[in-house]
């Protein structure tokens, strides 16, 4: 499924996916990506080598685990089975299609995932139909469709907002996107997509908090609770 | 140190005995005699083996102790080995319980991550090789998601994804398109069907040809028939099973 993709996510947000930092619905976005991508699962690769000797360097300090208790511990899991290399449950799943009057998709190994229980469209104003994931609690997730000829109301977004293309194209007002492509919409950023050909995108409305730093971001409450009203609004 | 006072007892023994045996008896405690001290010998024997068993062992572990976290975990996958799990779980416990006190702030919750992490390391052993990487990279990435897992449970996220989903290694064989994929295999039955309707000798240079992977010399040579024959015999058999398959020439 690799294609030439000309939108990628930054080295902050694979770096942030890579260390496990990131919100379900963006790292789903991530994930997706990168099963078109083979220059950011390089990136991916290179981030969690470089996490984990900085990870092994580090010293713990004083207060480990409970060493004692080890060889029960120890007695205890080596008791357990392995797991058999190439067996059912390690063979990677079936892909999932979602299906639309004007065409089937074979979704990414993750979206697949995502979408095996089917999902339900909606529709909205201008060709527009959307299928919202329940994923993320902090992130509101869908599968949107757009019908060719379609255009999206013109709008703007409290956080960040992010559009993978699946099949199709679509544009707006910065460039034009294709299977793969990973766009990014700030908050301040206006645009008005719109798909000649039609078009299937998983997207996400993250939380404004995204990008400030680790766990820092789960001491900004207030506006968290701004943009869970906002979602809530949308709805 | 047993040896040595069964020796001792038994030698007592021999003199108590010398004091009051009448002449049959001796013959018979002669006899006797050498019986306890071959036990004697085996016993001072096996307490060496014993030893020597020791030693082996503080040596395993030593080396254990010197091996590098690859081989350990290519031990753990390969023959169950607990001795070079011990020794995982002594370089990389500290470390991931420091990682979930880090993340999750509360030791009861890292301790069991240590618990889960070092169950899933055991288990998933044997799927780990060297094209995977460093082994401190491979279970770092098995903390990432266990940690990842944790914290959406912490949130109370909806179930249904995991991390394993999210950071699966992308397969190849997605790039495969399963149709496509599933004709291959229908023609590739369909062939081996045909192919036995081929006549023998015709059969004959396929595979050596194409399942042994021999150049056509080699394969004239080890069926012992001249390269000409084989080239026509293996033109004659690649367009009747083009014919079977409906395939244009």
């Amino acid at each position: 499924m690799t294609t030439q993709t000309n939108h990628h996510p930054s080295q902050d947000l694979l770096k942030t996916f890579s260390e496990g930092q990131l919100s379900t619905g963006m790292s789903i976005a991530i994930s997706a990506h990168l099963d078109y991508c083979s220059s950011c699962r390089q990136s991916v690769e290179v981030y969690e080598s470089e996490l984990a000797s900085e990870w092994v360097a580090t010293d713990p300090g004083a207060d480990g685990p409970q060493l004692s208790e080890s060889n029960i511990l120890m007695d205890r899991i080596t008791s357990q089975p392995q797991v058999v290399p190439i067996t059912q449950a390690t063979r990677p799943r079936r892909p999932v299609e979602l299906h639309m009057h004007e065409r089937s998709v074979r979704l990414p190994g993750v979206l697949s995932r995502v979408a095996e229980k089917g999902v339900v469209w909606k529709k909205l104003a201008g060709g527009i139909n959307t299928a919202k994931l329940t994923l993320d609690r902090d992130a509101q997730c869908d599968f949107m469709y757009m019908k060719p000829g379609s255009q999206a109301p013109r709008h703007t977004h409290r956080g960040l907002e992010v559009t993978l293309v699946l099949d199709g194209t679509f544009e707006d007002e910065l460039g034009e996107y294709r299977p793969g492509d990973f766009v990014l919409r700030e908050s301040t950023q206006v645009h008005t997509p719109r798909s000649d050909e039609g078009c299937l995108c998983y997207s996400v409305l993250d939380s404004p908090l995204l990008f400030t730093s680790g766990w820092s971001r789960l001491l900004n409450p207030f506006q968290r609770l701004l943009f869970n009203r906002q979602l809530r609004h949308s709805h | 140190m047993q040896a040595a006072w069964i020796t001792d007892f038994f030698a007592d023994r021999v003199i108590h005995l010398d004091e009051t045996a009448v002449v049959k008896d001796m013959h018979q405690l002669s006899a006797s005699y050498d019986r306890f001290r071959m036990s004697a010998k085996d016993l001072a024997h096996g307490g060496d083996r014993v030893q020597e068993r020791q030693t082996r062992a503080t040596v395993v572990k030593q080396v254990a102790m010197e091996r590098d976290d690859e081989s350990l975990l290519i031990a753990v996958g390969n023959s169950q080995d607990r001795e070079a799990f011990n020794v995982l779980f002594h370089r990389f416990g500290s470390k991931i319980f420091a990682l979930g006190m880090k993340i999750t702030r509360n030791e009861q919750l890292a301790n069991d991550l240590v618990q889960e992490a070092m169950l899933i390391i055991w288990q998933k052993a044997p799927l780990y090789d060297l094209d995977k990487g460093s082994a401190q990279t491979w279970i770092f990435t098995l903390v990432r998601n266990r940690c990842f897992d944790i914290l959406r449970k912490l949130k109370r996220q909806p179930d249904g994804i995991s991390a394993d989903d999210i950071y699966a290694e992308t397969e190849l064989e997605l790039s495969v398109d399963p149709e496509q994929q599933q004709a291959a295999e229908i023609q590739l039955e369909q062939i081996q069907q045909y192919f036995g309707q081929l006549p023998a000798p015709q059969q004959q240079v396929i595979e050596y040809v194409f399942m042994r992977d021999l150049t056509h010399q080699e394969a004239a040579q080890q069926l012992n028939i001249p390269l000409g024959t084989l080239k026509s015999r293996l033109r004659l058999a690649l367009s009747k099973l083009r014919d079977f398959i409906g395939v244009e020439q």
